[in-house]
């Protein structure tokens, strides 16, 4: 009988660890889906024009699933101590529940990140960035997001463009109906600009003298926050799940023995 | 023999000196070599000499199928040669006025010295400037020279230069914009989470239906109190007997 009561304990110890750990996992990931969801980098904008910003529809889900994880480890716990038929299969279920809900979230994140190609922003930049008629409110509004945003981008990074200053001279852009070649052939903000947010040299700028102008591609710059959201998401989610599934597993052989 | 001297004297008076050098784009290290509408030459440096130091060196820019003759008078400033109609009404146009003072021999080291043609946007459209050194119209292909004037009368001029095409801008080709491809991340994790969810909810139907609320299996070890109250009810069942002798 001992024996058997050791057996007993041990599982009851594994399970009630395996819910520790999937409720520090709940945590973990609702602090990292608010960590995305805050958009540090401020990108935000140039996927809300794309109208593909599903990756920020996965972290907001990833958020929820993340409390509903800490809340249900804890029932799970609880359960397990009394082993109340009730009690594991109420968190049996609502587990599944979330376990549904937490894969979604992954898939979304994995699928939608296949979707940002370099192609994709250099369409928003070149139809959008200092786009001077803009059709109603919501046009304008992302019209502003994607100027603002790249503005930001080309100060902070010292790039220019998706692949670098050609971009503007390779395609047609809004920003070239308003502004003419000679005196712009890249957008201003491509220059070195000095404290005053003035270019240090505009003649070199235009000329296209390295140290004058930007010469690098934004593309690294948006590219690599975006897919630390979107694999951290997705592949820290599938992590969870995995985990899960063997504790549920284990759950499910312990409600049917008690 | 005076005709000779003749023609000597002739040559002479035409005096249009003619250099072998042939401008050339700026190098490749610059960004803005050729753009839509502009674009960036080498300076003339030590190529005209002291015969031209009192003259203008004006840069001609003509459409590189025209033929431009120069007569014995280039008069700079004439509809003739004016920036405004090219190349509408004319096949070339004098810009960049200069004189020697500007491309001083020997170019200094680690100096950039080039001439941007098409900087000048606010003269483009005014006829008063004809010089102005405005936007060209087209992306081409162009031919310049340099050419030295006193006053009206060629000097020296050097050779025409390669054709030179500007860029031109196209759409963007809406590719596979949307709907990349598939990464294999993606497709591992979407189906081995609906492997792992099928079989959960397979496993979770088998315990509802065999399982039930009876305990599963020959033993119910799983259940500690379920054990100590038989061992209960066996007591009292032994203890009656007792009791009533």
């Amino acid at each position: 009988m001992a024996k058997t009561d050791n057996g007993i304990r041990i599982f009851q110890g594994l399970l009630i660890l395996g819910n520790v750990v999937i409720g520090m996992c709940g945590i973990a990931l609702t602090a990292e889906c608010i960590f995305f969801v805050s958009d540090p980098y401020g990108l935000y904008p140039l996927l809300e024009a794309t109208e593909n910003d599903d990756i920020y529809a996965a972290a907001w889900i990833g958020i929820f699933v993340g409390f509903a994880l800490l809340a249900l480890s804890i029932l799970g716990i609880v359960g397990v101590i009394k082993s109340n038929k009730t009690l594991l299969l109420v968190y049996i279920i609502l587990m599944l529940i979330t376990y549904a809900f937490e894969m979604a979230s992954c898939i979304t994140a994995a699928t939608h990140r296949d979707f940002l190609t370099p192609n994709l922003f250099l369409k928003q930049m070149l139809e959008r960035y200092q786009k001077s008629e803009t059709d109603n409110n919501n046009d304008k509004w992302m019209t502003n997001g994607v100027t603002k945003t790249w503005d930001n981008l080309m100060l902070q990074n010292q790039c220019c463009g998706v692949h670098g200053p050609s971009d503007w001279q390779e395609y047609t852009s809004a920003f070239r109906m308003t502004h003419n070649d000679a005196d712009f052939p890249w957008p201003h903000n491509c220059c070195v600009l000095d404290a005053r947010g003035s270019p240090i040299n505009l003649d070199g700028c235009k000329l296209g003298v390295s140290g004058f102008y930007n010469k690098n591609g934004c593309y690294g710059a948006i590219s690599g926050p975006m897919n630390r959201q979107a694999w951290g998401v997705a592949w820290f989610g599938f992590a969870i799940l995995c985990w899960t599934f063997c504790v549920l597993l284990g759950t499910m052989f312990y409600w049917s023995r008690i | 023999t005076m005709l000779p001297l003749l023609l000597l004297l002739l040559a002479t008076a035409h005096g249009l000196q003619e250099l072998q050098y042939v401008p050339t784009l700026a190098g490749t290290k610059l960004g803005g070599r050729t753009t839509g509408s502009t674009f960036v030459l080498e300076q003339p440096r030590c190529i005209f000499d002291s015969t031209t130091s009192g003259t203008d060196i004006w840069l001609v820019v003509a459409s590189s199928t025209a033929t431009v003759s120069f007569t014995d008078s280039v008069q700079p400033g004439t509809p003739q040669w004016a920036f405004q109609n090219f190349p509408a009404n004319t096949s070339a146009y004098l810009t960049l006025r200069a004189t020697l003072l500007h491309y001083p021999c020997p170019k200094a080291s680690g100096e950039i010295t080039v001439l941007r043609v098409g900087s000048e946007t606010v003269c483009a459209n005014n006829t008063s400037r004809p010089t102005c050194n405005g936007p060209l119209p087209s992306p081409g292909p162009y031919r310049v020279k340099f050419l030295s004037l006193n006053g009206s009368t060629p000097v020296a001029e050097t050779r025409w230069s390669q054709p030179i095409t500007l860029r031109t801008a196209r759409q963007l080709p809406s590719g596979p914009e949307a709907g990349g491809r598939r990464s294999a991340g993606m497709i591992a994790i979407t189906s081995i989470l609906s492997i792992l969810l099928a079989v959960l909810l397979a496993v979770l139907l088998a315990m509802l239906a065999f399982c039930g609320s009876d305990p599963c299996g020959s033993s119910s070890i799983f259940k500690p109190e379920a054990a100590s109250i038989r061992r209960y009810n066996t007591h009292h069942v032994y203890d009656q007997p007792a009791a009533r002798l």
